[in-house]
């Protein structure tokens, strides 16, 4: 049948056209029909039913935050999802505590996503509460200064640029709050 | 007999060893626009490449200029390859090849050449965005909006040259190589529609799900057909030798246009998307075998008895190791996207090991043979130095070789490193500091073969020309 395509290129066009549109349409456009859990904000106040929490929007300064985590490329290097494997829930657990699953209720807001293909550096999914601004910017200042061996490069512009690291910071601290995990939510300031 | 099938199934297609030089009709100014940009942009890009990857050797090596940071200079180095050289590389040759394949003239020469001039225009403002850091953040997608409306502009252009050529052929059959210049120009339309309109409209997964559809499918729908038609036209025409058989290249080419587009979420696999999408995704992407193997069983039984030819024709090299390593990249992602393999390789310095192997490897292998194949013929003239392009040939396939190997084995460690959390992460980055040095040991011997080619095919354009040369060409 498809020897017609051979000799006719609207024929072709056709074909491959439509061929191409079963799957690219099954795929894309109809997995967030069946799937609300896609659109619907994370939000849970019976902990019978899991770990509770609400996601709640990035304010100004956290968005901006996200802006240059964005424009510095960060997320070539850290992903943002703590898969379903054991190891990434213990890995990035905190004092004993695993760290809850990514859902796709937790990231309903964000424009662009982050969850990143390569780890060069840890996953920053729940990293949120884990430091405080010192460290923060002792990090970005040199991270190899703090962790010997760190390949992370150097972030001078920012540490020396208080608005700058300011709403950086801020925004680190938001990742994986919308769940509440943590022992006694120490979310560090 | 099988001879007699080809002949009889691909008409008057002049695929043939017989087929008649009749290079005088063809103006090929576009062709020459593109292949000449292309292969300045890969040189330059190049150099971007060693700069990433010193960086993982020497974390602070230009750290502390802004403009300069990894974070810049990554998505400057794949943007840069995929659409300054490969993509353009690619079309410089389908600029070539198509009109040869209908036996008429390029539809619009001038369209041609004001594509070339957009083209160059949007890879100079991206060189530009990336540097400054004006990121939309989605990967492969990573330009600002204004110059994805110049690609889109550019790729109508482009389509409506090549379709026009199409259109007004001599030769009635189609051959294989113009289905997949056809199926790339229409899937290449709305996939990349997909990756940097659609994603414009949606937030967190449902963008990323349209996000990996694009970037799987830029690999593909796009470098794959594209990389195929090149393969297919070159390999039989180089080595003088009819293509094996008609119905295995029909079966490769429905069988990628129906099975590839389905695998995008598999970048998300144990990650926060729908399990039964994922399931769908890994089914898919086991199936990606099927064309794969068939267009590599076509290109391997087309050489059957000739491959003494490898030894001194290096358009042939590139071909065939690139038939070799698009089976292994192509073998590779399918067993990735097998939950337990992928539990250990995503994420990992695999990973571009893997992306490497498809986009250097077998693509860019093919581009450059193409290149090599072509750049006498249009500028009518030799090639500068056969022995400098052997030279180019060894220079990428050790260093290439150098740098899949490494990036495996330290992926793979990598991943089993992390798949036991009582080791602290520092301690995974630490242990992979002597891949990075081989990686980075690799990469000088590759931008060894891209200067080595560079400068041959420079040195080609601006050497001598005239009848006298011409004689010879036709003959060799
Ligand atoms: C070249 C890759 C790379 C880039 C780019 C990068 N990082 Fe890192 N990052 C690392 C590595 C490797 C580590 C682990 C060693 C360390 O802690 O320094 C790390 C660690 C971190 C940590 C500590 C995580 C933890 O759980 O201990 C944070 C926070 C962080 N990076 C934030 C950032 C931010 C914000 C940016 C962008 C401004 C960034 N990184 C850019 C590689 C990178």
């Amino acid at each position: 049948m498809l020897h017609k395509a051979d000799y006719s290129a609207p024929f072709f066009v056709a074909a491959a056209l439509t061929l191409f549109f079963i799957g690219g349409i099954l795929t894309t456009v109809v997995p967030p029909l069946i799937d609300a859990s896609w659109a619907k904000p994370f939000e849970n106040s019976d902990p019978t039913k899991g770990v509770t929490g609400k996601l709640v929007q990035l304010n100004e300064t956290e968005q901006k935050g996200r802006k240059i985590y964005i424009r510095e490329g960060c997320w070539y290097c850290h992903t943002q999802q703590i898969r379903t494997i054991l190891a990434d829930t213990k890995r990035y657990g905190w004092r004993g505590v695993d760290a809850p699953i990514s859902t796709p209720d937790e990231f309903v807001y964000d424009a662009p996503h982050l969850f990143g293909t390569k780890r060069t550096g840890p996953d920053l999914a729940r990293v949120g509460g884990k430091y405080n601004e010192q460290w923060h910017k002792a990090h970005f200042r040199n991270p190899a200064d703090l962790v010997p061996g760190s390949i992370m490069p150097p972030f001078p512009w920012i540490a020396d640029n208080p608005e700058e690291f300011k709403a950086l910071v801020a925004y680190m601290q938001t990742l994986g709050r919308a769940k509440n995990w943590r022992p006694d939510n120490d979310y560090e300031k | 007999m099988q001879k007699e099938e080809l002949i009889q199934n691909v008409g008057e297609t002049p695929v043939a060893p017989a087929a008649k030089r009749s290079d005088s009709i063809h103006d090929d100014t576009t062709a020459k626009i593109f292949i000449a940009s292309s292969v300045s942009y890969f040189v330059i890009v190049g150099l971007v490449a060693l700069i990433i990857a010193a960086k993982f050797s020497m974390p602070s090596f230009l750290g502390s200029v802004q403009y300069l940071t990894y974070g810049r200079m990554r998505p400057l180095h794949v943007n840069g390859m995929l659409f300054g050289w490969l993509l353009a590389a690619d079309m410089g040759l389908m600029f070539y090849v198509v009109p040869r394949l209908c036996g008429v003239k390029l539809w619009s020469e001038k369209l041609g050449i004001a594509t070339g001039i957009l083209w160059n225009a949007i890879i100079l403002g991206a060189v530009v965005s990336l540097v400054m850091g004006w990121n939309q953040g989605l990967e492969y997608a990573e330009l600002p909006t204004l110059l994805d409306v110049g690609v889109v502009v550019a790729w109508i252009m482009f389509g409506a040259n090549i379709f026009g050529t199409i259109a007004t052929r001599k030769y009635n059959a189609m051959y294989v190589s113009l289905w997949y210049a056809m199926g790339t120009i229409l899937w290449t339309a709305f996939v990349y529609l997909t990756g940097n309109f659609a994603t414009l409209f949606t937030t967190g997964v449902n963008q990323a799900n349209l996000n990996w559809m694009y970037v799987h499918n830029a690999v593909g729908l796009i470098f794959t057909p594209v990389g195929l038609a090149i393969a297919y036209y070159f390999i039989p025409r180089v080595s003088n030798n009819p293509l094996y058989s008609h119905k295995l290249s029909m079966i490769g080419f429905w069988s990628l246009a129906f099975v590839y587009v389905w695998t995008g979420a598999h970048h998300m696999l144990h990650g926060p998307i729908s399990q039964w999408l994922q399931t769908i995704t890994i089914v898919f992407s086991v199936m990606l075998l099927i064309p794969v193997w068939a267009a590599v069983y076509n290109f391997i039984s087309t050489m059957r008895g000739q491959w003494h030819q490898l030894r001194e024709n290096v358009s042939l090299k590139f071909l065939m190791s690139g038939v070799v390593f698009y089976l292994l990249t192509c073998f590779q992602g399918p067993m990735h996207s097998l939950r337990a393999v992928n539990a250990i390789v995503s994420k990992t310095d695999w990973i571009p090991g893997h992306a490497h192997m498809a986009v250097l490897g077998a693509f860019s292998f093919f581009a450059i043979a193409g290149t090599y194949h072509v750049v006498p013929l249009i500028f009518k003239t030799k090639l500068y130095s056969e022995a400098l392009a052997n030279w180019s040939f060894w220079l990428f396939l050790i260093g290439g070789l150098g740098f899949f190997v490494t990036l495996w084995l330290g992926g793979f460690w990598q991943g089993w490193q992390w798949n036991n959390p009582a080791i602290p992460f520092i301690d995974t980055v630490v242990a992979l500091k002597p891949v990075w040095h081989v990686r980075l040991g690799s990469g000088f011997l590759m931008f060894g073969g891209i200067i080595t080619f560079a400068y041959n095919i420079l040195a080609t354009i601006l050497g001598p020309k005239g009848e006298e040369m011409e004689a010879n060409v036709a003959v060799a």
